[in-house]
């Protein structure tokens, strides 16, 4: 076939929007007696972490994920108030209508972030810069909430940008910025970089994605598999995964943060509940077909470790499930002294169910 | 710019160029219509940066000039006033006065310098066709294009020329429509273009039946139509059309023919029942008899048959009926055939004898 001369397709237009300390905000614009001050979002318990904290606690030195005691002492005058995540989900469905609204491709990450592909909008717009400022202009009007946004090329530097200009800003990173942007780069921004990743890579003298760029991508798979793939991609400012709708159940999982510090060994009973439970709801809700079994562990010092494992053939009973997530134990390298203070599994990696209906395609 | 028009010229421009014109925008201004007035004629322009429509109407222009007016409230207002009424329209500053006997209004505008015009189109080949011809081409396949497809190219309608054809092809990748005229036109070399969906839909609603020729002109980026009264330009979709002629059965193995309108009653009938999210209906050919079945998710169920021209071997396939539907009400013609090379494989339906229209659908496996 002749004719114009054919092209790639044209480069993606991401943006990522990130609501401003979602939950806080939520409470402050209900509760006007709360603006100004610093709210913590978080349950009444003893051993609870905190969910939310607002802007103005956080000079404090509040974050999330922190318990409860250590914020209230950081920051004596903050007011706590408990989570209402019904209110929360409800704002979030207004907020991703709002998204339908400019693009079909919406990637919601959770109640408070999602992707979006802007590459071909449903409202004419000159650019995505234009698109992301008239989204959080819309979510400012219809819930008087801000937003904060990030524009890039892809997934991976969106969510970089989005956090550049918070609260209540955006940042653009274009395709010939990529570069520039990435070069002084602290490796600890990559998503999926944790204390313990950032300090191999510091061991290596690996501290920017300049650094991280110059090296050979085989130095960086030998050492880390995969992951170094990754990592060696990311630093080239490369990043192909697509902006996925259809999330209905990345994973679904269950876990509890027990009432008492427990060693490994005895942790046990606690796996059992939780497998329980997910599959529970993997019966009830889901319509594919999950390959993953996930173990998720917090110790008593918070550090969060993850193992899974994909069986050949799908688990298919909450026996297997307990049994896959137990035996996932083993591959915890911690001191056998090392206590843990929350116990999750789940399941992931799901896949189309054998289709009852299925259209067939043309190409 | 000052000018005087009849309530119904104004009316009628408004309406052909409304379309283009989008309720939710980033920017303010293409919610606004172009009104330029010299030379006793107003020009009216509505973009969505894709699209372009041009109108003109007859006016008397006090004061020559150019103005940005909110398209779909000068509509309205055009809309309320009675039929013979005559509008008396006058810019002063950043607004518009319009008054129509003991009725004003005052609209806040833009400038038209701040107007976003089109990339100036490029010379390209010019054809002529009339314009019967190429509505009837777009009517016999639009409604195949995808929806805001992530393959973008699929969000459109290929056109294709060469010098003894215009040819337009749509796909959702699930069915296809093809439809041909043969008539002579004056290209070097075959050329493809994709008009995206939203400019091939102006395009149906703005072409009429009439036998004239219209101006045609393709360029690498644009597509420009001449018609009486109206300069439609589109952007080109920038994209490579999937291989659509690799996938139109070359030698199916069963043919069955029927009366069109008979076999459209019977899945029309059939279609209630079938699943509402897929749609999907089992078709059972026999000796001269195809049997039609659905059945939803509440598990009623629906069955018909009706008589058909088959002596092939018994086949049983299932398909959207949807697809089945759109292509039957698209195709002329009192007698159809479908054909078909068992229940894996695309089904080919066009009218008995007419070749120029043609529609491809795949099976669903039921």
């Amino acid at each position: 076939m002749s004719g114009p001369p054919v092209q790639d397709p044209p480069r993606r237009k991401i943006v990522h929007v990130d609501m401003d300390a979602f939950y806080a905000s939520v409470e402050q614009r209900d509760r006007p007696e709360l603006r100004g001050l610093p709210v913590v979002v978080c349950k009444k318990s003893p051993r609870a972490v905190v969910t939310a904290a607002s802007y103005e606690a956080r000079p404090f030195g509040v974050r999330s994920a922190m318990p409860a005691m250590r914020a209230a002492k950081l920051c004596p005058d903050a007011v706590f108030v408990d989570p209402d995540f019904a209110r929360y989900k409800a704002v979030s469905a207004l907020i991703r209508e709002i998204f339908f609204r400019y693009t079909p491709h919406v990637e919601p990450l959770s109640l408070d972030e999602a992707y979006l592909d802007v590459t071909a909008p449903l409202v004419p717009s000159p650019s995505a810069t234009q698109t992301a400022r008239a989204i959080r202009a819309d979510i400012l009007a219809e819930t008087g909430l801000t937003a904060s946004a990030g524009i890039a090329p892809n997934k991976f530097l969106a969510k970089i940008a989005s956090d550049w200009r918070k609260p209540n800003g955006q940042f653009v990173i274009k395709p010939h910025q990529v570069t520039a942007f990435l070069r002084d780069l602290d490796v600890g921004k990559i998503p999926g970089v944790g204390r313990v990743m950032r300090a191999k890579l510091t061991d290596m003298n690996l501290h920017t994605m300049g650094d991280l760029r110059e090296l050979s991508p085989d130095v960086l798979v030998e050492r880390f598999g995969r992951w170094g793939q990754r990592l060696s991609e990311l630093a080239r400012g490369i990043d192909e995964r697509p902006v996925k709708t259809h999330r209905a159940a990345a994973q679904i999982s269950a876990e509890d943060t027990l009432s008492q510090d427990q060693v490994l060994a005895d942790l046990g009973p606690h796996i059992q509940r939780m497998a329980d439970k997910t599959w529970a709801a993997y019966q009830r809700k889901a319509e594919r077909v999950a390959r993953t079994v996930v173990l998720k562990l917090k110790t008593s010092d918070f550090q969060i470790l993850t193992r899974s494992y994909t069986p050949r053939v799908p688990p298919a009973s909450k026996t297997e499930l307990y049994e896959i997530a137990l035996a996932l134990c083993a591959r915890v390298d911690l001191a056998v002294t090392t206590r843990y203070r929350l116990v999750g599994v789940g399941l992931s990696g799901f896949i189309d169910a054998p289709p009852t209906m299925q259209q067939a395609t043309l190409f | 710019m000052q000018f005087t028009v009849q309530r119904r010229d104004m009316l009628s421009a408004l309406q052909t160029v409304i379309g283009v014109v989008e309720r939710r925008q980033t920017m303010p201004i293409l919610s606004n219509v172009l009104i330029q007035g010299e030379n006793n004629q107003l020009t009216l322009t509505a973009t969505d940066l894709e699209l372009e429509l041009v109108t003109h109407c007859p006016a008397v222009i006090e004061a020559p000039g150019a103005v940005a007016i909110p398209a779909r409230k000068l509509l309205d207002i055009c809309r309320g006033l009675p039929d013979d009424a005559e509008i008396q329209c006058r810019q002063e500053g950043n607004q518009t006065k319009i008054q129509s006997n003991r009725s004003r209004f005052t609209l806040a505008v833009l400038s038209a310098d701040d107007w976003p015009h089109l990339d100036e189109v490029e010379s390209g080949q010019t054809i002529s066709i009339p314009e019967n011809t190429l509505k009837g081409l777009l009517d016999r396949t639009h409604f195949a294009m995808a929806q805001q497809d992530v393959r973008y190219y699929l969000n459109g309608l290929l056109l294709s020329l060469r010098s003894d054809r215009v040819r337009c092809v749509a796909t959702d990748g699930h069915r296809l429509a093809l439809s041909d005229a043969n008539i002579d036109v004056n290209v070097d070399e075959a050329i493809q273009a994709i008009i995206p969906r939203k400019g091939v839909t102006e395009l149906v609603r703005l072409l009429g039946n009439s036998d004239a020729e219209i101006r045609l002109m393709l360029s690498n980026k644009h597509l420009r139509l001449e018609l009486p009264g109206l300069s439609f330009t589109t952007k080109l979709i920038d994209g490579r059309f999937p291989d659509y002629e690799r996938v139109i059965p070359a030698q199916p193995e069963q043919e069955m023919t029927a009366h069109r309108d008979t076999i459209r009653q019977a899945l029309s009938r059939t279609a209630i029942l079938s699943n509402e999210k897929f749609g999907g209906v089992r078709l059972t050919l026999g000796e001269h008899t195809l049997k039609l079945q659905a059945q939803n998710v509440e598990r009623e169920e629906a069955e018909d048959e009706i008589e058909v021209s088959y002596d092939g071997q018994p086949l049983e396939i299932g398909f959207n009926v949807t697809y089945l539907l759109d292509a039957l009400g698209a195709m002329d013609g009192e007698e159809f055939l479908l054909a078909l090379s068992g229940a894996d494989s695309s089904g080919l339906l066009q009218a008995v004898g007419d070749e120029s229209s043609r529609y491809v659908v795949m099976p669903m496996r039921l």
